[in-house]
């Protein structure tokens, strides 16, 4: 398409600029139920899955029924969201901070018609463009990250993994049958964005080989110190070449210091890594972030490796179902995973999910990984 | 690899119009990437940031960070973005010919 100006005059870019004006203010978009109820909520029920009814103290109900969705989606997806809204929710709509879209209705009589709305439209593939569930124990949408669809780092997709795994686990968002709810979530790389070191079930991309050094251009495009200090375990050094006859200013990778984090590569573009057969993903489990009966845990790894096999990704979907149907079999009410592993212990968790216990699993970055080992005569056979 | 032909110079960029050599920086490149950056006319002060950034990466091999190129020169950040309104990452070092800036940025 042709250029189509908005206004701006880039011969004078400063003239007429608005900035610093923040994100508009949540209550300009609050339902009128909403805004009139405000700090006023008496109790709240989740109904069936995916619908909840909040009282307030005026006797006012808001029912609330809460949708999956892909997050990664476009303007036709989101114009349709807005034309539901529009028919049945006075034009509100919001989103959860798990990407989840929750519709809000005032009166009961208008969430069946909203259900059979939003569960008779589906994309042309047969797909659900809009499921309900998520609420209570159950597995709502999978915290994630860019992968293969944004990000220069990833070892891993993050959509595609996404959505083979609620593939799998679709009854588990659409029922409430778990022993308490299950967050999982993928980041394509170590860095982590989103929620793995904090999840019931993570799946993280890992790489296996360390970078390639393109001695040609690193000089000129990487600042050394920063590649240098990038590296946890300091496998990298400063060092020179020779390339193609002249002396450059390159760096030296030990090899077996490193593991593969690919930190240097977010710092320097002259350091790639990322390798077919050497990436896959590693499952962690057991972390949580509220407070409720236990503190907040960290999740840890249980499965040092599981092959990328894009498109289904088949090994990893079938460790995770391994995972959950041992949970959901073995652990108590109100148990999350890492509550459960930690009451019969990690390794009767190893035993009941048939997961198998290798070297990579034994911490062993720095002084605290001694923590992590046991010191006690306290255990199972 | 793109190259830029500047009052008869030729300058190697990379997609975002950074320099892909330091050494082959000139004053005509300041002079060719003004234009990009929203600056009109190079003052002193222009300068001052532009010669301490190349001080320093010369000297550490690194950028400085933002706290040490406003105590230097002596102008804070505000002042930083009123000179180079791309701020001292996007308008200043690659006025300067530093490498692109790496990490989550």
């Amino acid at each position: 398409m042709a250029f189509v100006s908005s206004g701006y005059n880039p011969d004078k870019p400063m003239e007429g600029r608005i900035s610093d004006i923040g994100p508009r203010h949540y209550t300009d978009f609050l339902p009128p139920v909403i805004q009139k109820n405000y700090g006023k909520w008496l109790y709240h029920e989740i109904i069936e899955p995916g619908v909840l009814m909040h009282k307030a103290e005026s006797g006012d109900e808001v029912y609330t029924v809460r949708v999956g969705s892909a997050r990664l989606v476009s303007v036709g997806l989101i114009r349709e969201i807005c034309d539901i809204a529009d028919k049945h929710c006075g034009g509100h709509v919001r989103w959860t901070t798990r990407n989840n879209v929750e519709f809000m209705v005032d009166s009961k009589d208008k969430v069946g018609p909203l259900k059979d709305d939003l569960m008779s439209r589906k994309f042309a593939g047969g797909s659900y463009k809009f499921p309900i569930g998520g609420t209570g124990a159950s597995v709502p949408n999978i915290v994630h990250t860019q992968g293969w669809v944004h990000c220069h780092t990833p070892a891993t997709d993050a959509s595609g993994p996404v959505k083979v795994i609620m593939d799998e686990l679709f009854k588990e968002f659409q029922s409430m049958e778990l022993p308490a709810p299950m967050r999982l979530a993928v980041a394509c790389c170590l860095n982590m964005c989103g929620a793995c070191h904090c999840s019931d079930i993570a799946v993280v991309g890992i790489h296996r080989k360390p970078p390639l050094i393109d001695h040609e251009v690193l000089e000129n495009i990487c600042e050394i110190p920063l590649a240098v200090a990038a590296c946890p375990t300091a496998a990298i050094r400063p060092s020179k070449t020779e390339f193609e006859g002249k002396e450059v200013k390159t760096v030296a990778i030990k090899e077996e210091r490193c593991m593969f984090c690919g930190n240097c590569y977010t710092m320097c573009a002259a350091l790639p890594l990322a390798d077919a057969e050497g990436d896959g993903c590693a499952i962690m489990v057991g972390g949580k972030v509220s407070n409720r009966i236990s503190n907040p845990k960290f999740s840890k790894v249980v499965v040092a490796y599981v092959p990328n096999e894009p498109p289904r990704w088949p090994s990893l979907v079938k460790t995770i179902r391994q995972i959950v149907d041992a949970y959901k079999k073995g652990a108590n009410k109100y148990e999350r995973v890492g509550d459960w592993a930690e009451r019969i212990g990690w390794e009767r968790f190893f035993d009941v999910t048939g997961l198998e216990f290798s070297k990579h699993l034994i911490d062993d970055f720095r002084d605290p990984a001694y923590y992590t080992w046991r010191q006690t005569t306290n255990f199972k056979w | 690899m793109a190259t830029v032909e500047f009052q008869g110079k030729t300058f190697e960029v990379d997609e975002d119009g950074f320099l892909q050599k330091f050494e082959d920086w000139s004053p005509e490149w300041v002079e060719y990437v003004k234009e990009q950056e929203g600056i009109k006319e190079m003052t002193d002060e222009h300068q001052k940031v532009i010669d301490f950034l190349q001080d320093y990466y010369r000297k550490n091999g690194i950028a400085p960070m933002v706290r040490i190129l406003s105590k230097v020169t002596g102008y804070k950040l505000k002042h930083i973005y009123e000179l180079f309104p791309s701020g001292p990452g996007k308008g200043a070092c690659k006025m300067a010919g530093l490498p692109k800036p790496t990490g989550c940025v």
